[in-house]
């Protein structure tokens, strides 16, 4: 059973608030003692996945959440948009594709990143996506 | 520095009509102003006394008039201003002037919470001296008339703290931006740019126009870009590094980048970001080893060579 220990909903609306997110995610991840490689990983996740939603999903929200399964803490974070969703899913998580032309590597390296990445997009209506890092054990 | 400030506030005839509108500052209250010049006069030393006497009065305000002189220097000032309440006329030449007194009250300091507060007593004091000087029904309408254009005025000093405060921060930008993007000549034709902090699209262009300025006016072989100071190294800024990598590199200039910890590389790793294109080091005196060896050089243990 995960239980949310802490839960903090910041707006995503231009570039100063991706750094803001960023922020917040990774003092949260050192005030929860992940280690420096699970740090950077969840910090850098949220980088992309908050630019995302700026530069894809025209601003949105991100949900940053201070988790715990009894035995471990966790930083969960959750990226809400109401922008054009994602067409080919498929094809966006396979990494190196882009519709702006940039890397391309944001959505799939993230997945890579975390320890638990779900995502819901509907075409037309916009995006979730959750992701999750948790203490090494 | 008014005249900046008009720039900055876009006062022109445009703004200056729809505020004078906003204020009902009509050109019939501007006569009447102009008709109250001898009553304003008879009153200016009464009413700056006033004003200052309240000024004085409290440490805060009381401050920034040290001694006899300067109080008498600004009260005289102050009755000019005064005056100019009643010349009959509200155009952009009088909102320049203006704005002038609001520059010089930010400039020493003063914060509009006083200005505002001894304002106040400006029209305590005028209400006093109209009703002693008219009869009820004129003095409500004269009051009325000054009213408009103290507030209208009011407004204008505020806007001066406004835009001098867009000034300080677009000129704190401008040095901050300056700052950060510092390159340091290591040696002969070897330069280093250490990064600190975040690198949005701003800094990133402005990283990457530095570098090739100064690329080419030193005549560098090596750039050392130490990203130690960066605290996420994600799609983006990799990114940027890669481009400005490429950038450099058509000048005939070798880029090394240093700094890169360990949870970094395995990120980088992880993102799939393909960094073969850069020679990276972890620590920024490899780079610099790096950039003397090849440039022909090494640096040698005296102690290992003399034994
Ligand atoms: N929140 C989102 N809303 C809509 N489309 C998105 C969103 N996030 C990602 N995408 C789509 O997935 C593609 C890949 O995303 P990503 O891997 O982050 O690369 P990049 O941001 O460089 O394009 C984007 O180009 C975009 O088409
Ligand atoms: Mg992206």
């Amino acid at each position: 059973m995960i239980s949310v220990v802490a839960q903090y909903k910041l707006d995503v609306r231009c570039e100063d608030d991706v750094v803001v997110v960023r922020r917040k995610a990774r003092q949260l991840a050192q005030l929860r003692r992940l280690d420096p490689f699970a740090t950077a990983a969840i910090t850098t996740a949220v980088s992309e996945l908050s630019r995302n939603v700026l530069v894809h999903g025209r601003g949105g929200i991100a949900l940053l959440e201070e988790v715990s399964d009894g035995t471990r803490y966790g930083i969960r974070a959750t990226f809400e948009d109401q922008g054009p969703g994602i067409d080919n899913l498929e094809r966006a998580l396979a990494g190196g594709y882009s519709t702006t032309r940039t890397m391309g590597l944001g959505l799939s390296g993230s997945r890579r990143l975390v320890d638990r990445f779900d995502i819901q997009t509907t075409v037309g209506k916009g995006t979730m996506i959750r992701v999750e890092k948790w203490q090494s054990a | 520095m008014h005249t900046r400030y008009m720039r900055i506030l876009k006062f022109d005839e445009l703004e200056l009509a729809s505020r004078r509108a906003f204020f009902c500052v009509s050109d019939a209250d501007l006569q009447r102003l102009a008709g109250l010049r001898p009553f304003a006069e008879r009153h200016t030393k009464e009413v700056v006394d006033a004003f200052y006497e309240l000024l004085l009065g409290h440490p805060e305000t009381a401050k920034f008039f040290p001694d006899e002189l300067a109080v008498k220097h600004v009260k005289k000032l102050q009755s000019e201003y005064f005056l100019q309440l009643f010349e009959g006329r509200c155009d952009l030449q009088y909102v320049e002037n203006r704005l002038r007194v609001g520059a010089a009250h930010e400039r020493i300091g003063l914060s509009p919470q006083w200005y505002l507060g001894a304002y106040r007593r400006y029209l305590e004091v005028l209400r006093g001296c109209l009703f002693a000087d008219y009869g009820p029904a004129e003095a409500v309408a004269h009051l009325e008339s000054i009213t408009r254009l103290v507030f209208f005025d009011m407004s204008v000093a505020i806007d001066t703290y406004i835009a001098a405060n867009v000034d300080t921060i677009g000129r704190h930008q401008l040095a901050i931006r300056e700052l950060s993007t510092p390159v340091i000549r290591v040696h002969e034709r070897i330069l280093l740019m250490p990064l600190v902090g975040t690198i949005d699209s701003m800094r990133a262009n402005q990283i990457m126009d530095t570098l090739l300025l100064r690329v080419v006016e030193e005549q560098a072989r090596h750039v050392i870009v130490d990203i130690a100071g960066v605290p996420v190294v994600d799609t983006k800024v990799a990114d940027s590094l890669i481009k400005t990598t490429a950038a450099v590199r058509m000048l005939g200039t070798q880029v090394i980048v240093t700094g890169i910890s360990a949870p970094i590389a395995r990120t980088l790793v992880q993102l799939g970001v393909d960094v073969s294109t850069m020679h990276t080091r972890a620590r920024l005196q490899e780079g610099i080893e790096l950039a003397l060896e090849m440039s022909g050089k090494t640096i040698v243990d005296r102690a290992r060579v003399g034994s």
